[in-house]
């Protein structure tokens, strides 16, 4: 007969605490990414918020012009309405630079969340998709200034994308070097500028 | 004596060669779908002003309807100078001729070519039409949102099974190229829903080379991307190459018939590079 072995209280409190003590340093490993996810959601709900002001501005100008319907077939029309656009914009908006839509709180939600994707082994295509793009060198992009025809438009990863909040069809994210551009598809116009955006 | 027989095996190689460039293997069937594709074109220089005299000519004997852009449709610019020296200036007796060409974007693309109307995007960025019994998904490879793979999926699932399903955008799924090869992140993200929803043909551009690739998935991907560019020597033929031909500028020739697809692959001087015979079977 096998004699009952006793767990004296002290050594089975012990065990609890420790048990509570793991289970809280779990807890507080699940807590601290959600607290970040909550900051991300934040600043990304900022910057949205700062997109449609400016979405607002663009049908406003947009309004402004000639509709421009697949009826032109004549590339000088496409060109004049591009330049408008662009110039109409850079009134309406003549001291925009650096941070007015990618304000303090979505620049560290969109840094978080892309360091997150460079980080995860996970998604190691990612980074492969801007080392095999055509090589951008050279170019200094502004606010209110045109993105450049003659250079070539990074791939934009599109696990990536997936992960960044979903933009109107009138704006796009772009990659040029390591900083994340927001630029006005009709207009061809850098908007805002995430510098150092990737690691 | 044995001079004489080798000089003329050599002689009637040469001939069989020559005499057998410019022969067309279509079936030409009534009713079919004929079209050209063609990548990475928009340079406005010598070579794609070649390329394009070819498929005129390639036209005489082939008949083509339309002809698919995979990409780089306007090299270094936007400017009206830039629509006609790259597009409609070389592709004019084409256009006049009644031949419709379909764009997708390259990454050396602006956005707002979809406007131009001879591109016929619709002002689309991504798009889709139909053609006898072949429906075309044209994507923007540029830029893959969320929203985009989403139409995407939505496009596939309605299209039913009845239907040759072409995918065509600007980055390869597949590519033994050396200077940017397979998109892998846009393989993560597409490739589950073409296996889904039986693609049975991917056409892209980007490495600027033709290369046909062993059938992956029971999908054929093709890269044309030398229709104005060339990389020569680009191409570091790979496990998954079946066919390749980086020596100089090509288009794609395509006819597709019921269950059948024939294609060949014309270089700038008139060779047949490649050809064959795709037998669709529905997933």
């Amino acid at each position: 007969m096998r004699a009952k072995r006793r767990v004296p209280y002290r050594e089975y409190a012990l065990l609890v605490a420790l048990s509570l003590a793991a289970a809280g340093v779990l807890a507080g490993q699940v807590a601290a990414p959600n607290k970040e996810q909550t900051n991300d959601a934040a600043g990304f709900k900022q910057f949205m918020g700062g997109v449609e002001e400016y979405l607002k501005l663009h049908k406003a100008v947009e309004k402004q012009l000639p509709a421009l319907k697949n009826k032109e077939e004549l590339p000088e029309m496409i060109a004049a309405h591009q330049q408008a656009m662009a110039r109409k914009i850079r009134e309406a908006r003549p001291h925009a630079g650096p941070g007015d839509i990618f304000t303090h709180a979505s620049r560290e939600a969109f840094r978080h969340v892309i360091r997150g994707v460079w980080q995860d082994p996970e998604n190691a295509t990612a980074r492969t998709t801007l080392r095999q793009g055509d090589r951008v060198k050279g170019v200094r992009l502004r606010v209110n200034g045109i993105y450049p025809d003659a250079i070539a438009e990074t791939t934009f990863p599109p696990t990536l994308l997936q992960k960044l909040p979903a933009l109107p069809d009138e704006l796009a994210y772009r990659i040029v070097g390591r900083d994340l551009v927001l630029v006005d598809r009709r207009a061809n116009l850098v908007v805002d500028l995430l510098h150092e955006a990737l690691p | 004596m044995r001079r004489r027989i080798f000089l003329f095996l050599i002689i009637l190689t040469v001939l069989m060669s020559v005499l057998g460039a410019d022969e067309f293997k279509f079936p030409l069937k009534p009713d079919s779908v004929r079209f050209a594709a063609i990548g990475d074109m928009g340079t406005g220089k010598p070579p794609q002003y070649e390329t394009a005299q070819q498929m005129l000519k390639a036209r005489e004997a082939f008949p083509f309807e339309f002809v698919t852009m995979l990409g780089d449709n306007i090299y270094g610019g936007s400017k009206p100078a830039d629509f006609d020296r790259k597009f409609a200036v070389p592709y004019k007796p084409l256009i006049d001729a009644g031949v419709k060409f379909y764009a997708s974007l390259g990454n050396h693309d602006n956005t707002n070519e979809r406007f131009y109307k001879p591109f016929n995007m619709n002002g689309e960025s991504y798009y889709t039409y139909k053609k006898g019994n072949v429906r075309f998904f044209v994507l923007n490879s540029n830029y893959m949102d969320p929203k985009q793979t989403a139409w995407l999926e939505t496009q596939l699932k309605d299209a039913g099974n009845g239907d040759w399903k072409i995918c065509i955008f600007h980055h390869p799924l597949y590519s033994s190229a050396k200077f940017h090869g397979s998109a892998l992140d846009l393989r993560q993200l597409l490739e589950p829903l073409f296996i889904k929803y039986g693609v049975d043909v991917v056409l892209s551009g980007h490495d600027h080379v033709y290369e046909r690739v062993h059938p992956q998935h029971g999908i054929y991907y093709f890269t044309e991307g030398a229709s104005g560019e060339l990389r020569a020597g680009d191409l570091a033929r790979s496990a998954i190459t079946d066919r390749g031909f980086d020596t100089d500028r090509s288009f794609m020739l395509i006819e597709i018939a019921g269950d059948e697809m024939s294609f060949q692959t014309i270089s700038r001087t008139g060779a047949t590079v490649d050809s064959g015979v795709i037998h669709r079977t529905i997933r």
